[in-house]
């Protein structure tokens, strides 16, 4: 399998799930498919389904009402399968975390694939409200291999 | 004559892709086009922070938490829900939080998008248990207000009951 994910390296095919989300990123993902910003220099390419692509830009907070689809959609993604969160609500359910018809994100809904059986081989966060379309850029370099990670966890301590 | 013109179309359009020349920007290999007001990740300076929780109430996702323990107090930033709207930078009272531009946050690991500032609770000096307040909490409400002196170090049950000591002191003299 990780030589299967060095070979999605080369070109990535991205499937956009939108899963309630304000639409916020999907037009940011749009505006990083224009010429101005030309995602497909790294040969990202929007396909019309899953089972055409490497990986599923998600966005939004995971509405109950879309879960089933949500679900749907990853099984039939082909292995390797990686999933970028994009945005507050994808990577971590944003201003509705805690709501009662959301799930709360990609965190959430890895624990529901984990008791189905589904697995999923990488997940990327990427924060931002909405992302600018350079952040997104920066993550299919990341997982290109193209730049390397400047995020880090801190931990401090005051007396 | 229409066909001509509708021939030499693809070349007009030549004409007009020379004149603009590329735009399509380097992103990765250069630095990105960001304004000065554009809002990123905030930075909270821990030499600065005195746990006192102001962020917290102010975050709209919950992006700040506190957890609290039996002695410990921490501040958890989690970049993954923040949404930049700086509101933690309004309130906070002695100036730790300050915003950054900085947008690169992707990362393949949940946990590389977490900070955390622990604090640790001071003692009551009367009866000995933990109370809610962090050692530099303290301190502040000293500088601010030192008349607070008596009652900013005990617990807030032993706060309550010298204070009805003393006003029944005021009334009706000593009661032991």
């Amino acid at each position: 399998m990780s030589k299967a994910l060095e070979r999605i390296k080369r070109s990535i095919w991205v499937f956009h799930l939108n899963t309630g989300s304000c639409n916020a990123c999907d037009i940011e993902i749009l505006d990083a498919l224009t010429p101005y910003h030309d995602a497909e220099r790294f040969g990202v390419k929007l396909v019309a389904t899953p089972r055409h692509a490497d990986v599923l830009l998600l966005t939004g907070p995971i509405t109950l009402e879309s879960l089933p689809k949500v679900i749907n959609a990853i099984e039939a993604t082909p292995r390797p399968r990686i999933i970028i969160a994009l945005g507050s609500c994808g990577s971590g359910g944003g201003i509705w975390h805690d709501t009662y018809s959301t799930i709360g994100g990609v965190n959430g809904l890895l624990k529901i694939l984990k008791e189905r059986g589904v697995e999923v081989d990488a997940v990327y966060y990427v924060p931002g409200c909405p992302i600018r379309p350079e952040a997104l850029l920066y993550a299919v370099a990341l997982i290109k291999g193209v730049v390397s990670k400047k995020r880090e966890a801190k931990m401090y301590k005051a007396e | 004559m229409s066909f001509i013109k509708r021939a030499l179309k693809p070349v007009e359009v030549i004409i007009v892709a020379a004149k603009v020349g590329r735009v399509t920007i380097k992103y990765p290999f250069e630095e990105p086009l960001i304004s000065p007001d554009f809002r990123g990740k905030i930075e909270i300076d821990p030499t600065k922070c005195i746990g006192c929780g102001a962020c917290v109430n102010a975050c709209p996702p919950n992006a700040l938490e506190m957890i609290e323990s039996e002695d410990k107090k921490t501040l958890r930033y989690f970049v993954g829900r923040c949404i930049f709207c700086w509101r933690c930078i309004d309130v906070c009272p002695v100036g730790a939080i300050k915003g950054t531009r900085e947008f690169e946050l992707a990362t393949n690991d949940v946990l590389d998008l977490f900070d955390f500032i622990i604090h640790s609770k001071t003692r009551c000096n009367t009866c000995g248990k933990m109370t809610s307040e962090t050692t530099r909490m303290q301190k502040f409400i000293l500088e601010r207000a030192p008349i607070a002196e008596v009652y900013s170090s005990k617990c807030p049950e032993c706060r309550r009951n010298s204070l009805i000591r003393a006003v029944a002191m005021r009334k009706v003299g000593l009661y032991e």
